[in-house]
């Protein structure tokens, strides 16, 4: 429908995710004039640092940023996941999502959602829906099936071909500038042809961009540097010209699912648990979970994410209830004093009784450690050292999303916002 | 005991979706469509769907065993995939026919393909089985009746009706396919010229029209292909005959120089027009295995011989057949035909040549073995199927022992000429370790059990009356010196 058909009276909302956009980052190219636009919604808006999900993984973040509730309540705890009883490593999709994502509570009226990370498979709803990551097929992703020529016609791509930086920085930088051109060209189509009452946009290739060159944001001489800002500059003025098309009575959200910083070390958490004893798998190089053996009393999925091997809840399970707390303690006090260079790695070690509440909370992992700076927790069960240093050079950081409202909202913000909170602000705006 | 395919994950599994590899340190996805090209990256995961189980929703296909999926069901030969949909190609054959009634029986939902043209070549040469067998039509009707097994079949010539096939393979999605469709006959392949060019392009061509089906169609589908001893001929180095590739530790050593040549393939020495199709086979199904990541055995079969099953024997209208002229015969048989009738067991030369054999049965075992153990994406291997091998003087007396003594029939040994360009005399050292090792094989038929119960069958006075009309093609009409020896 086009603009002019609209009651002017009708209150929008307008959600603009940036994935993994740091609050530091935004305000510093806010400031510098890399991003004019933003500058100008920060200046007559509200905006405040946000604390991303624990873990500070994207399906999290987005699964609370759109129910409105933490893990416990919406069973997303991370990318990968194992069903209760089985080593079986599952990849949780929308299917999975327990809570109700904001579009489809009653009366939410009409929605555009386009590239929100872990809506894949596309279910019907009241407006339309593109998947974002994972996504692994553009028909599944996409509602209603009737968009999916337009789409394919725009060449639409859900997300960068990350592969690609492996080989090239450029065919890589290429790729992105592509994706977020027909990202951007398939919101116009959208806002102009559907009749929304709320419409949300998520920007995704900025979390790719930060993997592979933070270290090029950070040194100006860096090679990839400029390249780093334009990418940021281009997005810049898709938000500018979505800020233009506003109404008055509409009210823009921005915000970020996690904030990144400087990655310096891997650490191989499974690696850790295995040297220490507590992992134990049937053969020297394991494929899977599936080659945990019996021994075993605790191991973890990325990014670092512990779980207790209690029996009767695996095939293999090897602790007792009445153990667990013992074992906990164990894992806490080794983690607790793991040091790389003399420096501590651990920042935090959440217990999920601690963190989580919600009817899922069953099925969560029993700790979860957030790390100091510079350290990259992983889960990978086939590294052969402690550490190591791969091609990415930023990592998730937990505490420095960012949350921005076009308008002065101080009184229905809350002051450390999270991730959670963001359906709760979006009603207090409505009212 | 865990049955030797218990380990195997969905990434062996033919049910199995591979939709696309997603590598989580970077958030995302990397490709949208899964591509078996990209490096090897130890944190990039392959996501997977299961087509039989799609409530499993994404997942990791190494992580779930046979031995954990409900789908994968005990056997007396490995877990087999419930109702799992196995397509042989030349299914009226020898083999064919039978092993469609072996895996009917273990629940598998058996589909095939034949143009008959084994029964035409037959024919061609004047000859037929010597164990009458049904038409296709009786053969369907049979096996659903006593043995309540259905077949799907289809009379398609693989070859020259590619789009019949295309369109077979579509519609029932087969989850293995075993390829027994080509013609395989070593002397019918050196006729004249006319014959050698019918031999290569009907195997050759035929067979590669299926790997682009099967591309196409069905790239996690499993093919079983059929090779051949005797592609590899029999060096004279005596060097052993490995299973297809050299192993880990094999070296080659050169002009002071070595180099490692585990991996590779063994050198093939191809003895007729047909092994020569064989031979090119191999390279065709390894590419497609390379190329777009098909899963392939080749099964370089020894000489087979026999004619039981439980399922073929379970009543003359499901009898497999038995062909014992010179061109399609395989010597074992030939030889039990030969003593039979009462004609000398004719024995090329000294009979020193060696040959690995494998009864009947017992191909039908390591073929359903094969089958419940798929090759992984990209994963082609070579198992060399036989139970044992003899000298074809070792054959001879064998037979004629057991004919004489067990059914009283006066047996005589002719050496005759060998008409063939092979060595009487040479070292034979066949390397048939994966079958048992890694796939459970253990042959249960001995070969003195096998001609046993060949020569109870060929004795029996129905099919008794098949040999007067023909004896000429039993006979080796050979007219070189010969020599004869009385048991």
């Amino acid at each position: 429908m086009s603009e002019s058909l609209r009651s002017p009276s009708t209150t929008r909302t307008v959600i603009i995710g940036l994935d993994g956009m740091p609050y530091g980052l935004m305000k510093n190219l806010s400031e510098s004039g890399v991003m004019p636009n933003t500058r100008e919604i920060i200046r007559n808006g509200t905006f405040r640092q946000m604390e991303s999900s624990i873990p500070e993984i994207s399906s999290v973040a987005w699964s609370s940023v759109i129910t409105g509730t933490n893990p416990g309540g919406h069973g997303i705890f991370g990318f990968t996941d194992i069903p209760h009883g089985t080593y079986r490593l599952s990849f949780p999709n929308f299917n999975n999502l327990k809570g109700t994502p904001f579009w489809n509570r009653e009366g939410s009226g009409r929605s555009a959602i386009i590239n929100v990370p872990s809506t894949y498979p596309a279910t019907p709803l009241n407006g339309v829906l593109i998947a974002g990551f994972v996504a692994l097929d553009l028909e599944k992703a996409t509602y209603p099936p009737s968009l999916i020529p337009e789409l394919k016609n725009m060449n639409y791509q859900i997300d960068v071909d990350a592969s690609k930086a492996q080989r090239s920085m450029d065919l890589f930088l290429e790729d992105l500038d592509r994706t977020l051109k027909a990202r951007i060209e398939v919101y116009r189509h959208l806002w102009d042809k559907e009749d929304w009452e709320t419409f949300m946009l998520v920007f995704t290739g900025t979390d790719r961009l930060a993997h592979f060159l933070w270290d090029a944001y950070e040194d100006e001489s860096h090679k990839y540097h400029p390249a780093f800002l334009n990418h940021l500059h281009q997005i810049d003025g898709a938000i500018g010209e979505i800020a233009g098309r506003l109404s008055r009575n509409d009210t823009l959200i921005m915000l970020s699912d996690h904030g990144f910083e400087l990655s310096k070390v891997d650490v191989n958490i499974n690696f850790l648990l295995q040297k220490e004893g507590f992992l134990k798998f049937k053969n020297d190089t394991p494929k899977s979970l599936a080659d945990i053996d019996y021994g075993t009393r605790a191991f973890a999925l990325d990014p670092a994410r512990i779980y207790v091997n209690l029996e009767n809840k695996y095939p293999r399970g090897n602790v007792k209830p009445e153990e667990k707390e013992t074992l906990l303690s164990e894992l806490e006090s080794c983690l607790d004093s793991l040091e790389v260079d003399g420096k501590k790695v651990i920042e935090r070690i959440c217990r999920k009784e601690e963190i989580y509440k919600g009817p899922y909370i069953e099925q969560a992992p029993d700790l979860i450690l957030l790390s100091h700076k510079g350290f990259n927790l992983k889960g990978n069960i086939k590294a052969s050292n402690l550490t190591g240093k791969g091609i990415f050079t930023g990592k998730h950081s937990q505490k420095d999303a960012f949350l921005l409202i076009n308008k002065p909202a101080e009184a229905i913000m809350p002051e450390k916002p999270c991730v959670d909170d963001v359906v709760g602000i979006m009603d207090n705006l409505r009212k | 005991m865990k049955d030797h395919n218990a380990e195997c994950t969905c990434w062996n599994c033919p049910a199995i979706d591979l939709t696309g590899r997603v590598d989580f340190r970077a958030c995302g996805q990397s490709r949208e469509v899964f591509n078996k090209d990209l490096e090897e990256n130890s944190d990039a995961y392959v996501v997977a769907e299961c087509k039989r189980r799609p409530d499993l929703g994404l997942f990791d296909p190494m992580t779930i065993t046979f031995d954990e999926c409900p789908e994968w069901q005990q056997t007396p030969y490995g877990r087999l995939l419930k109702g799992m949909r196995v397509m042989i190609l030349g299914i009226d054959g020898y083999l064919g026919w039978t092993l469609a009634l072996w895996l009917g029986s273990l629940g598998c939902e058996v589909s095939g393909v034949d143009n008959f043209s084994r029964r035409d070549w037959l024919k061609e040469r004047g000859a037929h089985t010597v164990v009458p067998i049904s038409r296709m039509t009786e053969r369907l009707h049979a096996a659903k009746e006593i043995l309540g097994i259905n077949i799907n079949f289809r009379e398609i010539d693989i070859f020259k009706e590619r789009d019949k096939l295309r369109e077979f393979i579509d519609e029932i999605k087969p989850e293995s396919i075993v390829h027994y469709g080509e013609c395989p006959s070593a002397p019918y392949s050196m006729i004249d010229l006319d014959h050698a060019t019918f031999v290569q392009e009907n195997n050759v061509m035929g067979t590669l029209g299926v790997l682009f089906m099967m591309k196409d169609i069905c790239p996690e589908t499993s093919i079983i292909k059929l090779g051949t001893m005797g592609e590899y001929g029999t060096p004279l180095t005596g060097r052993p005959i490995f299973e297809g590739v050299f192993p880990a530790d094999a070296v080659l050593r050169w002009d002071g120089r070595e180099w490692s040549m585990g991996g590779e393939l063994t050198p093939r020495d191809p003895v007729s027009f047909y092994h020569v199709s064989k031979v090119q086979d191999t390279y065709n199904v390894y590419e497609a295995c390379k190329y777009w990541w098909l899963r392939s055995y080749d099964v370089m079969q020894g000489v087979i011989y026999g004619v039981h099953t439980p399922q073929v024997a379970a009543d003359p209208k499901l009898r497999t057949r038995f062909d014992i002229d010179e061109a399609f015969g395989t010597v074992i048989n030939r030889f039990a035909a030969q003593a039979v009738i009462g004609f000398p067991l004719s024995m090329y030369g000294a009979g020193e040549q060696i040959r690995g054999f494998i009864g009947l049965e017992d191909a039908m075992q390591c073929m359903a073995r094969l089958i419940a153990y798929p090759p992984e994406p990209g994963q082609y291997d070579v198992v060399n199927q036989m139970s044992g091998f003899y000298s074809i003087n070792h054959l001879a007396h064998t037979v004629a022992r057991i004919a004489s003594k067990e059914f009283n029939l006066p047996v005589k040994i002719q050496r005759v000429e060998n008409p063939r360009v092979e060595s009487d005399i040479h070292p034979f050292e066949p390397i048939y370790n994966k079958l048992p090792d890694q796939f459970g094989f253990e042959p249960r038929i001995t070969l003195e059990d096998e001609i046993y119960r060949t020569l109870e069958l060929l004795t029996q006075p129905e099919i008794n009356h098949h040999f007067v009309v023909l004896s000429n093609f039993v006979h080796h009409n050979t007219s070189g010196a010969s020599e004869t020896i009385f048991i």
